[in-house]
């Protein structure tokens, strides 16, 4: 994953740069046929999905706040259904409607108690991370409220706060403002476009974050397994390697074909091993056999669901699988951004097939034609597999991760993944 | 030759005398001394003491040379003297050469009953590159077939070369190779003078070519099986047994086992497997095992209609070549090329087939690396997990309760950049049922179960 990373950034980065140049259509547009042709993946969606609101943020047309909301929405879905694997998109898009919800409501707060709050809204510095805003839910006993069966209410203080986001997903705030006057539109576009901006702070910082718990986690002589190390985790194992003396075991997936040049992973390791840290390239699907030296796991999750299932690159499952029959410890990277409010769908529905032709050669006729090949990329985690999620917030155990969804996300966002069905 | 014309003159001193005084040619006393390459020209002419003579000086020489090599040499470890000594004494020329650059170079690995030593730098290479937590685990080596001990038969020695390079793979397919080679050993076996066949064959025969088999590969638990049956047998002879009467009992026995525990056995399980599948069943298999294999084959014979999920090591890529096979034979088949995505595959199965290289005594599974994993998964599923074994792959001896005691390192991927075992061992608790060829329709017995069978059935035998 690593490499394609790398040899896609470039044209994120520029497409990024054009974004100011280009009409917002045609930024949504180009963004959309990179996600659909996989050149933009993981991390970077989420990055992509926060420049690109922040665009129709800025340049589309809207008088209040019902409007920009229905704007990000459209926009957040459209990208979400060209990705429908990126569930980072759908935490995106949910974060900046829960930040122009919050903003929306101070800034009502602000037209009724004086200007003096105000400067208390411009006094929220870029460093401070959107989780730790106070986050005031706009209290309106709805009387849906009851038929929302879809989502897990995170606690009763919400419960009756649900707006129903089937039928009136901005509800949230509509009626007081849709009187909003032309000139705290202005004021609210500035405040939501430093929201962004904050967000793409986090997102960014994430990696650097979880890499300070690193050798909280790790212990000189430790045998770690890194499966499938994302730059999270390199970065992660980078941070240790300072600190630690420890051996890491990389495992993967990847077939000898896709190794052409150089042994995988030749950068991390080649950095673990100036830093003193042993590195073993493991060339093999199973892990059992080795787990019994290893001491604990490590990989990257690509989201994380409600329940604590993790959507991760398919084969952590067998390290997580195998880890847990011997009891090791499994230690999830996972930035608070690929948190999902939602429920995962079943495994099979979940997992992504890849290209066959990388294991079954085309060349090969018989094959070709006789055999069903399947090559699973992503994989489910169940919950009881993981240990501990480390977030850019710190360690995490599966029952705390309600709370952190509910420090997040908007309960009148949590539905947003619904709306992807409808066209 | 060239090397021992400066140690020539020294022995001629004692040697060439007598040698003068005992031939009529005079014009050899002049060429003895000066050089060695007029030698060649009249070696016809020497008598057979002057050529004793002439070994003797050029013995001599060696000794000499030897001596400086090891003065040059200081950290040559005591246990190389012997080596030395032994290869003098046996020695050509060029086995004497080889001694001296090992001694020159260092090379710690002491040589084992005359076997000379075989190109240790290369070897001492090849482990290194090994990261220190695996470094206990063997690995299969190519030994040059010129450097095995001069007491291997010929047949060993190709079944050997064939096991270091993993032509020949699978337990059985080794094991069978080996009895196979022991025919020729035994048939070519006669008894020298005053010793008698159940006395002289194990240690003198047998042994050395069990040695250089171990080298090239360390055995499989079958081999160990068959070997320990084996040397049962001779020992049970009595000491006056004639010895062609031995040896038509050992080869009858030889036969019988593989007619036994191979070539029936293999029939039985996949009759018994088969019958385990049922209709519109959808069966997990890792990788490639011939019983699986076979079991497919037979079932869809009998007229079965099921579905096969194949999953593959990309490292080995066995698992397609099955998958061909059985596409071939008309059956359904799902490939997956890797372990992902195990859970929801195994989920979907009704049973899991898994092949086996050995079962240790505690019931785990010893099998190719990876199908731990499945095994696992499956059983996790709740999915059956029915493993195929001849019960010759039974070892009751030996106790594993993880992958590291019994190992082997992929003699193609053994340094950090690129690492890899063989095999796994599959902990009892992940096998539903183990089918051999005792058990009889679709019995899925526990392997504990058949350890105590096999303990009752094979005790005879030995004692």
């Amino acid at each position: 994953m690593a490499p394609s990373q790398a040899s896609h950034a470039p044209t994120l980065d520029s497409l990024i740069k054009s974004f100011n140049s280009q009409t917002l259509e045609a930024s949504i547009e180009s963004l959309l046929f990179l996600l659909k042709r996989r050149q933009v993946q993981g991390d970077e969606c989420a990055k992509a999905t926060a420049h690109i609101l922040r665009q129709v943020v800025a340049k589309s047309k809207w008088r209040d706040v019902d409007q920009l909301l229905s704007r990000v929405q459209s926009a957040g879905s459209r990208l979400a259904r060209a990705a429908p694997m990126e569930p980072v998109i759908g935490n995106v898009v949910r974060r900046v409607l829960g930040l122009i919800r919050d903003e929306a409501s101070e800034e009502r707060n602000a037209d009724d108690l004086v200007s003096e709050t105000a400067s208390d809204i411009q006094s929220l510095t870029p460093s401070t991370y959107p989780a730790q805003r106070p986050a005031p839910v706009p209290i309106r006993p709805s009387p849906s409220a009851i038929s929302t069966g879809l989502q897990v209410s995170k606690s009763m203080f919400n419960l009756l706060s649900v707006a129903d986001p089937g039928d009136s997903p901005m509800t949230g705030a509509s009626t007081p403002m849709s009187q909003a006057q032309p000139a705290s539109v202005h004021a609210l576009r500035s405040e939501v476009m430093d929201g962004i901006e904050e967000i793409l702070d986090e997102i960014n910082q994430a990696d650097d974050q979880i890499a300070g718990f690193a050798e909280i986690q790790i212990h000189p002589g430790d045998y770690v397994l890194a499966y499938q190390p994302s730059r999270t985790v390199e970065r992660f194992l980078v941070k240790a390697a300072s600190k630690r003396r420890f051996t890491v075991i990389i495992a993967s997936l990847e077939s000898p074909s896709h190794t052409t040049a150089e042994a995988p992973y030749a950068t991390l390791r080649k950095k673990l091993n100036a830093a003193g840290v042993k590195t073993i390239n493991l060339a093999s699907n199973g892990l059992m056999a080795y787990i019994p030296r290893v001491n604990k796991v490590i990989f990257g999750a690509k989201a994380v669901y409600q329940n604590g299932g993790l959507l991760v690159d398919s084969g952590s499952c067998i390290a997580a699988q195998a880890a847990h029959e011997y009891l090791k410890p499994v230690i999830v990277l996972c930035p608070v951004f690929k948190f999902c409010p939602e429920d995962p769908l079943d495994e099979v529905s979940r997992r992504e097939l890849g290209n066959p032709s990388t294991y079954v050669s085309y060349a090969n006729g018989p094959a070709v034609d006789a055999l069903d090949v399947e090559n699973t990329v992503t994989d489910y985690i169940p919950p009881e597999l993981v240990d501990v999620y480390l977030t850019n917030l710190g360690p995490q155990t599966r029952h705390h991760l309600a709370s952190i969804l509910a420090d997040h996300y908007k309960t009148e966002d949590i539905g947003f993944s619904l709306q992807l069905d409808e066209p | 030759m060239a090397a021992e014309t400066n140690g020539a003159p020294n022995g001629a001193s004692s040697g060439v005398p007598p040698a003068a005084q005992d031939g009529t040619k005079n014009t050899l006393a002049p060429a003895n001394p000066t050089v060695a390459a007029p030698a060649p020209a009249n070696t016809e002419k020497l008598t057979a003491a002057q050529l004793k003579a002439k070994a003797k000086a050029e013995k001599a020489a060696r000794r000499a040379q030897v001596k400086d090599a090891r003065a040059s040499a200081a950290i040559a470890p005591p246990s190389q003297e012997k080596g030395a000594a032994a290869d003098a004494k046996g020695g050509k020329g060029k086995g004497k050469q080889d001694g001296q650059q090992a001694q020159n170079k260092g090379a710690h690995r002491s040589s084992v009953s005359g076997r000379r030593p075989s190109v240790p730098t290369t070897e001492k290479d090849v482990r290194s590159g090994i990261p220190e937590c695996f470094s206990h685990v063997p690995m299969a080596k190519r030994i040059p077939t010129s450097h095995a001990n001069k007491d291997v038969h010929p047949a060993v020695l190709a079944v050997g070369q064939q096991m270091a390079t993993f032509f020949l793979n699978d337990s059985i397919s080794r094991l069978r190779a080996t009895l196979l080679a022991f025919r020729k050993v035994i048939e070519s076996y006669e008894t020298p003078k005053g010793n008698s066949l159940s006395r002289h064959f194990v240690p003198h025969v047998l042994n050395p070519q069990i040695e250089y088999l171990t080298e090239c590969r360390p055995m499989c638990f079958a081999m160990g099986n068959a070997i320990r049956l084996l040397k049962g047998r001779v020992n049970k002879f009595d000491i006056d047994t004639a010895e062609d009467e031995a040896k038509e009992d050992l080869l009858e026995w030889i036969d019988s086992l593989i007619i036994e525990r191979i070539t029936l056995a293999e029939d039985a399980i996949a009759r018994n497997a088969a019958e385990s599948i049922n209709e519109g069943d959808t069966i997990i298999t890792y990788g490639r095992h011939r019983l699986v294999e076979k079991t497919f084959l037979e079932a869809k014979h009998d007229g079965k209609s099921f579905d096969v999920t194949v999953i593959d090591d990309p490292f080995d890529r066995g698992g397609q070549e099955l998958a061909e096979t059985l596409r071939q034979a008309g059956i359904p088949v799902l490939y997956s090329p890797n372990l992902g995505g195990l859970r929801p595959k195994v989920a979907a199965a009704s049973n899991a087939f898994l092949g086996g290289e050995a079962i240790f005594a505690n019931g785990s599974l010893h099998a190719p690396s990876g199908t731990a994993d499945v095994a696992m998964a499956a059983m996790n599923a709740g999915v059956k997990v029915i493993v195929l074994c001849e019960t010759i792959n039974f070892d009751r001896d030996r106790v594993s309760v993880d992958s590291l005691t019994y190992n082997e390192i992929d003699p193609e991927r053994n340094t950090a950049d690129c690492f890899r075992l063989l095999f796994d061992n599959t902990h009892d608790k992940y096998i539903t049922g183990v089918i051999t060829e005792f058990e009889s329709g679709g019995g899925n017995s526990p392997a504990q179960a058949i350890l105590a069978l096999l303990r009752k059935q094979e005790d005879p035998l030995i004692d």
